[in-house]
């Protein structure tokens, strides 16, 4: 187990290092930080002189030689934009996003489980079409519209929820609710699907016929072992969540959390700032991903995943 | 899939608990409803600002926090006109280099330290330090420094003779000394403003106050609160939510349903950069027709819905030193561009029209609408749409100039001096004319220190360029801001949002 663990780490550090290099350089050849940072009209030699005072003029080789220098030494540099140390700016920003991002699965997690398991009583019947119907939905629909869609409802509207920021419970549902949507859908899917296999499967007849209860069945054997390839998927939705949904739904509901920040940096082009933000999250999906197989490897024993 | 062993079963109910409770709590506590504190308001930004030092960055959400704390030698009234701010008069010129200005008694910034030459002559170290990598330089022109001549007078000293000192010192907030040396300055702002910063919470809200011992006029507004969102969807609902007081960039498409509207004649000027060097466009005629060919009257009122007007053939704003009020736009006459391009034998030929999407209000829009008055009158118009970074580096490519880029422009100086030395003279970043006489009258203005004859030479490149079509001349641009019911306020052509001069309606 320890061996495997090592492994998995092993790799993890070699997709992080690679993860860094790819942003290194693909932010140094497609942006140009100093065209964006001063005004159209400042003069050519203006642009030299900040660029020069930056570092940037420097050879590619040299400048990637100084960050892989400093990253070792846990140093993401400081922002362009706002002259801070990156990694100061990405504490302040993450706890909102891991904020979000938690609350958010956690919801996925319990809808998911619930619709899934409810549709697969009765496949094919009234309440299973509707939930299947809903989780296509919830699949296909734009995030960014469905929070724009519940921001003109539940704020413009009804006046029950704010459009927008973070601050006490009331600002975490609209954005909790978009975020997770996806997820519900993805996992309310497949735990119907294995609660279905499940329920066909002999021992659940057999309990039924040694005369356990049908709620005990479906809600005790059934459900717990529909709810494992549920765990994985689970996984990966928050995977997703926290190294992708979250920008949309960060900008659509103005949360400032990471995501927001990393759209910010791309559009300013603050090259360090992005990429310790790249890095970050590329670290966690890493942990999460170990975990995930771990976990995964300490359930069933029998895995086997190289 | 196959059966494991379960786990996480038995956990699940209690999480199932856990969000019920959440989720009603959420739904009990009820709705946004904005306590109707008289003097406090909401303002939306588009973004957050970068850092809230006055000095550093070229950022327009930090100047629209800053600008209420800090305060500048001189300042301009709503409609433009320059007038003394921290300083008595304007400042007097000692010699073609210098300008000494006279300084107010008796101020003193938020931490006690009284405003005096010494903060003036730091501030300007500090801006012009190299190794502070101010990106406000190009606002400052020629300046080299500043020296105290006693403790309220202080002359601002520049390379070359520099008439723009009285506009520059509209851009540079004061500070005092000992603020400008502790390394926390960028988030504890010291001012001489009628605001002080309450709260800055990273990422989602800075809180300004009023300054208690403010030395001007005391504002209405008693606390001033600025949230940051991006998407103008988000903006436009939390102002109809009652969550904000004022929204910026409110697009005209969303305009009716704002609660109020206000607008202002603003700086930003479209146009199309043709280069007159080579290609068709160094044909005058072929120019001329593209400029006949396009309808800007219908720009301003169908694709900007009257948020904008016809600008008099110069890009520039009537605020602006350097305007020349002779000149008219170029009508709207397809039939004598087709004329104009059959006698330059140009029609049927094609030429390239570089844009950029997303930076300015309706850039792609505009573009695809040019393009097609340029089809129009028989000309094939191939159109490249670029990001901006690609757009930036077509712009400003000195080798091989763009054949026609369209481009929005403001001048945040309000001097001609800024515009025409980008755009009309040799050298600019994004000139593309070799004409000596354009490049001799903006050089001459330039360093000119009589007024009037400095005038002259700018209104005089301005007819050359317009008369020669050296650009396509389109519309100017309103400044469209969202308010609640209840804010009075009357926007600036400058474009500053200074929380002073807003009130509430009792």
């Amino acid at each position: 187990m320890l061996r495997f663990v090592l492994q998995r780490i092993g790799y993890g550090a070699v997709v992080i290092v690679l993860v860094g290099v790819v942003v290194f350089v693909v932010t140094h050849l497609v942006t140009n930080p100093v065209q964006a940072m001063l005004p159209l009209e400042a003069s050519a030699a203006q642009r030299r002189a900040l660029t020069h005072q930056l570092g940037l003029d420097r050879p590619l080789p040299v400048q990637f030689v100084d960050y892989v220098t400093h990253v070792s030494r846990l140093d993401f540099g400081t922002s362009l934009w706002q002259r801070r140390p990156a990694l100061q700016i990405i504490g302040e920003r993450l706890p909102y996003t891991l904020e979000l991002v938690m609350v958010a699965m956690v919801v996925a997690s319990a809808l998911g489980l619930l619709l899934g398991a409810v549709a697969a009583l009765r496949p094919g019947g009234l309440v299973d079409r509707l939930i299947v119907t809903l989780s296509v939905a919830g699949l296909s629909v734009p995030q960014f519209w469905l929070g724009l869609l519940l921001i003109v409802l539940f704020a413009v509207n009804l006046h029950w929820l704010p459009t927008s920021g973070a601050g006490d419970l009331r600002y975490l549902v609209l954005p909790v609710v978009t975020l997770a949507m996806p997820s519900i859908a993805n996992l309310a899917m497949m735990v119907r699907s294995s609660m279905i296999d499940e329920l066909n499967q002999q021992y659940v007849r057999f309990a039924v016929a040694k005369g356990l209860g049908r709620a005990r069945v479906v809600g005790v054997h059934a459900l717990r072992n529909a709810s494992i390839p549920a765990l994985t998927l689970a996984g990966w939705e928050l995977i997703r969540a926290l190294a992708g949904y979250t920008v949309v739904v960060e900008v659509v509901f103005g949360w400032p959390g990471l995501g927001h920040l990393a759209m910010d940096a791309i559009e300013r082009q603050d090259i360090t700032l992005l990429q310790a933000i790249v890095l970050v999250v590329a670290v966690m999906v890493v942990v999460i991903n170990v975990a995930i197989d771990v976990l995964y490897k300490a359930i069933d024993p029998r895995v086997n995943l190289g | 899939m196959g059966r494991r062993l379960g786990v996480v079963g038995g956990q699940l109910p209690a999480s199932l608990i856990l969000i019920g409770t959440l989720l009603l709590a959420a739904c009990q506590s009820g709705g946004q409803q904005p306590t109707a504190s008289a003097a406090r308001i909401t303002i939306a930004l588009g973004s957050e600002p970068t850092t809230l030092d006055p000095l550093a960055r070229d950022d327009g959400n930090e100047r629209a926090v800053t600008d209420n704390i800090y305060e500048t030698l001189i300042k301009r009234t709503a409609d433009g006109k320059l007038e003394p701010g921290l300083a008595t008069a304007m400042p007097t010129q000692v010699n073609p280099t210098t300008w000494e200005f006279k300084l107010r008694r008796g101020i003193k910034f938020t931490d006690g330290e009284p405003l005096n030459a010494d903060a003036v002559v730091a501030t300007v170290q500090r801006v012009l330090d190299p190794s502070f990598k101010s990106e406000q330089l190009s606002f400052l022109g020629s300046i080299t420094g500043a020296k105290k001549v006693d403790e309220t007078t202080v002359d601002i000293i520049s390379r070359d003779p520099n008439p723009l000192v009285p506009a520059s010192m509209y851009w540079l907030r004061i500070a005092p000394p000992r603020a400008l040396r502790d390394p926390n300055f960028a988030s504890k702002p010291v001012g001489t403003g009628p605001y002080v910063l309450e709260q800055w919470v990273k990422g989602d809200h800075i809180t300004l106050k009023a300054n208690p011992n403010y030395w001007g006029p005391k504002p209405p507004i008693q606390e001033v609160t600025y949230r940051f969102v991006e998407e103008p969807g988000t903006r436009l609902s939390g102002l109809l939510n009652g969550e904000f007081d004022l929204i910026e960039n409110l697009s005209p498409d969303d305009a009716s349903r704002a609660p109020k509207v206000a607008t202002v004649d603003g700086g930003q000027n479209s146009l199309v950069i043709l280069n007159t060097m080579s290609g068709i466009t160094a044909d005058p005629r072929v120019r001329a027709a593209l400029n006949y060919a396009v309808d800007k009257q219908a720009l301003a009122s169908k694709l900007f819905d009257g948020y904008a007007t016809v600008e008099n053939c110069q890009f520039m704003s009537p605020d602006w030193f350097g305007y020349n009020p002779s000149l008219q736009p170029i009508p709207y006459d397809p039939t004598r561009a087709k004329q104009l391009l059959q006698e330059a034998n140009a029609t049927g030929a094609s030429i390239d029209l570089t844009s950029t999407s997303g930076r300015w209000l309706k850039d792609r829009e505009e573009t695809e609408a040019i393009a097609d008055y340029w089809r129009a009158v028989g000309l094939k118009v191939n159109v490249s749409i670029l990001e901006f970074n690609d757009y930036l580096n077509r712009l400003f490519d000195q080798k091989n100039r763009p054949q026609a880029i369209f481009l929005d422009h403001d001048n945040a100086l309000f001097d001609a001096s800024r515009t025409m030395d980008a755009y009309f003279a040799r050298g600019g970043t994004g000139t593309s004319n070799n004409d000596p006489q354009l490049t001799q009258l903006v050089n001459a203005g330039d360093k000119e220190l009589n007024q009037q004859a400095r005038l002259q030479d700018y209104q005089q490149a301005a007819k050359i360029a317009c008369d020669g079509s050296y650009f396509t001349f389109l519309v100017r641009l309103k400044d469209v801001y969202g308010l609640s019911k209840r804010l009075v306020w009357r926007p600036r052509t400058d474009g500053k949002i200074f929380v002073s001069e807003m009130r509430l309606t009792s």
